[in-house]
């Protein structure tokens, strides 16, 4: 018999917050966690809003002895970190009680920025105010001595799970999945593998993602649909909805710690919930055809039937093209209407972070569970024809079923889907 | 019983060759494909040599096809090329089998930052006064200057998209990115999706570059490459006691990764069967490995036990052996641990003292040189082996390759930040 993954505590860090009293406090006020950028001045962008999370400071999640370490991470890598820490307090997990070789680590991660500043004597040295004219032979020289030493190392997409394992002693499998918007949720279904084929007790899985600095924000505005709603930012994330103009870009981390059932129990832990499918694919026409083979695939291999579903957890991107095609997928699974059955889509409330995004997001659905009441999907106003699907909006749905689905996709045509069971 | 899976198709593209056979054959004679950067003017830097790919032409693979991927970086050209080469080979690049249940699960770097825009960017909004940068202006030049098209291929997940999507590949896709570990991981969790039901074959590999000044001036910085600049073949010389660190090289490995029985059904040509794969972490340093050589004991051991075998049956180990002081001395401290007595007799050597090291690219290559090893009952050796370490007292095949049958072939790589990953291949037998 495979053992049986339950999620048995979660770290979030969102731009609704990071309590998760606060965060349930926030969703209940409808409050939205997207505003006008405030860790640069974002005035010559065509996108001046995000998810953004305020007054974060990694030293008030460490430990004093850990904080020597935080100069060698960048952003991804300390909101990683700090969203570790309260997965394991939230679990009442001590790392120490586990057996070091069966904690593995497996997180999503995406492209990480170089801090200009970091870079900024070396640049200075070396160039002549000309667009693309760098005096190669004086950056050998003296470019390199003017940057530290660790430069390439805080921005190592595996360093989120790496700098996780030295802290917590977690000598398990180890990976770092960089599949853009989809990281996360892929990240989780590979924990979920190495739980079921025996090859840990505890896996810490999720993703941590930041795009909000003068570079990455720049290059995103460039090649990504971003939302150009800057004078409503709370509005700019309206999945589904007929006037979504583009994706809000966010950072966030979202850290769960999924273990077998035996380990859980014999600590006496409590359970959010048990993973009981999953399964990813690549849409390449990006028509939803094969969105929905993933989606049956995740529901048939769990031996459920789509009628005991609570609710879907979509990516909802709120671009023009891609909430088209993950409609089609759900469509195509569930009916027209999808019969009704609620698609719920976090992004309304703090836009898309990143490679943090679908755990953040599916961690949703879990919280629900425990008030039995999940939030309604922001910012749906108009209908779209083209999205023909459900949107749970203006109200708060009585979650009674046991079971939720969680979808994940990407612009190129990732796509995964994943499936939760309450735990009663 | 678990599912098998097996390889049914390879392909490469290195600094010594762009073919399976043209790689073995020159590991055999003990080439040596390292020399001058000319990718760019690396005449001040540190460190002034590399094992670079040469003669590359995407078209040469692709066709007109090649135009369509005038943005993207090499990572994701030396990957189409390999990509398309182990389709090919392994008969199933015209369809005929189940898209859906055809995965991709690769290791390959980042895409190339446009090192001479950035940089220059970064010096004109750059105050020395208040070390700080004016990022209204960074922010207003960026968006002038700045190449949306190759901006938008440095996103870690385009090259397995574009893979995917060329070639028609629906399943599973996936990439992940441990440094010097990410193709051997993606390999071994690639049998895993095989081997679970997820998907019935997964083009698996990965693909990597960092000859470019970013990255060249990353490693420098950490003091990891050798810096004999003066005699480029003789720099990278793993267990050699006169090792200086590690010459960067490049390139992409392919695996078709099939289910023992859809290979079966198809009379594909199986090469080799994958059957052992072990994975750990240090949990030590970002900057060190472990100095007892915990992880990479454990995941060579772990290995072990998931084929199913006994550290005798392995007939050969193509160590991580990048030639740096430490890894090579806590490789073989790990190697005795596993292996015991038997760690004197059984034959090791390191490709990288050939091919140099190709980073997120390095174990899949090294996996096809094992595989070849067993078809043809040669073992390539370490070149450049010249002066005994103390501390380095195995059989690491100095210089000159050696005829040996072997059943069973061990695979090591290790990551930057501590990923450790050990592969077993073994001869195919029913």
């Amino acid at each position: 018999m495979e053992p049986r993954v339950v999620i048995t505590g979660m770290g979030l860090l969102t731009p609704l917050g990071w309590k998760l009293e606060a965060i349930w406090q926030n969703l209940q006020a409808g409050k939205s966690g997207v505003r006008r950028i405030q860790a640069f001045d974002p005035s010559a962008l065509p996108t001046q809003i995000a998810g953004e999370i305020a007054d974060f400071d990694a030293k008030d999640f460490v430990d004093r002895k850990d904080r020597k370490a935080l100069k060698v991470m960048s952003r991804p890598i300390q909101l990683a970190v700090c969203a570790t820490n309260l997965a394991l307090q939230d679990a009442g997990l001590n790392p120490a009680q586990v057996d070091p070789t069966r904690l593995g680590v497996v997180y999503g991660a995406g492209l990480i920025a170089s801090e200009l500043e970091e870079l900024g004597p070396a640049a200075k040295l070396t160039t002549n105010g000309q667009p693309y004219f760098v005096d190669l032979e004086k950056w050998g020289r003296e470019g390199l001595a003017a940057m530290p030493p660790l430069w390439m190392l805080k921005y190592l997409p595996n360093m989120l799970a790496c700098h996780v394992s030295i802290l917590h002693n977690a000598q398990g499998p180890n990976n770092s999945i960089t599949q853009g918007d989809v990281a996360s949720l892929l990240a989780l279904g590979e924990a979920w593998r190495i739980l079921r084929r025996g090859a840990a007790d505890v896996m810490l899985t999720g993703g941590g993602d930041s795009r909000l600095n003068p570079l990455s924000m720049s290059r995103l505005c460039l090649f990504a649909p971003l939302s150009r709603r800057n004078e409503a930012p709370e509005e700019a994330s309206r999945p589904f909805d007929r006037e979504r103009d583009g994706l809000v870009p966010g950072e966030g981390a979202a850290i769960l710690v999924l273990e077998t059932l035996e380990h859980a129990q014999r600590r006496g832990a409590k359970i959010y919930g048990e993973v009981v499918g999953f399964a990813s694919g690549f849409d390449r026409r990006r028509s939803g055809a094969v969105l929905a083979q993933v989606i049956g695939q995740a529901i048939k291999n769990a031996g459920v039937h789509p009628e005991a579903i609570d609710h879907i957890n979509a990516h909802g991107y709120s671009t023009p093209k891609e909430d088209v095609w993950e409609a089609a997928g759900l469509a195509e699974v569930f009916g027209p209407n999808n019969n009704r059955l609620p698609v719920f889509a976090a992004k309304s409330y703090w836009g898309n972070l990143g490679a943090a995004g679908s755990v953040a997001e599916l961690a949703i659905s879990l919280l629900a569970w425990r008030h039995g009441l999940l939030p309604p999907t922001r910012n749906y106003r108009y209908p779209d024809p083209a999205c023909p699907i459900y949107v749970l909006a203006n109200r708060w749905h009585e979650s009674h079923k046991d079971y939720f689905l969680k979808v994940a996709i990407g612009e190129r045509g990732h796509c995964a889907a994943a499936l939760f069971r309450r735990w009663r | 019983m678990r599912r098998r899976v097996v390889i049914t198709g390879m392909g490469v593209v290195t600094p010594l060759g762009h073919s399976v056979d043209a790689l073995y054959r020159s590991q055999i004679e003990g080439r040596s494909g390292v020399g001058y950067i000319t990718h760019f003017d690396a005449r001040t830097f540190p460190t002034r040599i590399a094992a670079e790919v040469r003669d590359f032409e995407l078209a040469d693979y692709l066709g007109g096809d090649a135009q369509k991927f005038e943005d993207v970086g090499a990572n994701c050209r030396f990957a189409l090329a390999a990509a398309k080469q182990a389709l090919e080979d392994a008969g199933v690049l015209n369809g005929g089998v189940d898209r859906r249940r055809f995965g991709v699960y690769l290791g390959t770097g980042e895409g190339q930052q446009d090192f001479f825009a950035f940089i220059s960017l970064i010096g004109r909004c750059y105050q020395s006064e208040t070390q700080s940068v004016d990022v209204r202006r960074f922010t207003e030049l960026a968006l002038r200057e700045l190449h949306l098209g190759r901006e938008r291929e440095q996103e870690p997940h385009t090259t397995v998209a574009h893979i995917a999507e060329y070639f028609g590949l629906e399943g599973p896709n996936y990439n992940c990115l441990t440094a010097c570990a990410a193709s051997s991981q993606a390999i071994g969790e690639a049998v895993e999706l095989i081997r679970r039901g997820e998907a019935d074959l997964v083009l698996s590999g990965g693909s990597h570059s960092m000859i470019h000044p970013f990255g060249v001036t990353g490693f420098c910085l950490l003091t990891a490459l050798s810096t004999r600049n003066d005699e480029p073949t003789k720099a990278s010389r793993p267990f050699d006691a006169q090792r200086d660190g590690f010459v960067l090289g490049e390139g992409a490995g392919m695996l078709v990764l099939e289910e023992l029985e859809h290979a079966r059904r198809r009379k594909a040509h199986i090469y080799a069967e994958i059957t052992g794969y072990g994975l750990s972490a240090d949990a030590f340093r970002i900057t060190d490995s472990h100095p007892e050589g915990r992880g990479a004991v454990a995941c060579m051991a772990d290995a072990l036990r998931d084929a199913g075998l006994r550290p005798q049956d392995i007939g050969y180990i193509n160590a991580h052996g990048t030639s740096t002081q430490v890894n090579d001395k806590v490789e073989t401290l790990a190697i005795k641990k596993v292996f015991g007595e038997y760690a004197y007799q059984v034959p090791i050597s390191s490709s990288k003292s050939m091919i140099g090291h190709l980073i997120a690219a390095a174990g899949v290559v090294e996996l096809i040189i094992c595989v070849m090893s067993l078809r043809h009952g040669i073992l390539p050796p370490t070149i450049n082996y010249e002066h005994p370490d103390p501390e380095c007292d195995l059989d690491y095949i100095p210089n000159v390759a050696r005829e040996k049958r072997i059943e069973h072939a061990l695979s090591n790589s290790f990551g930057f930040g501590g990923q450790n990953v050990s592969l077993i291949v073994s001869r195919f037998r029913d």
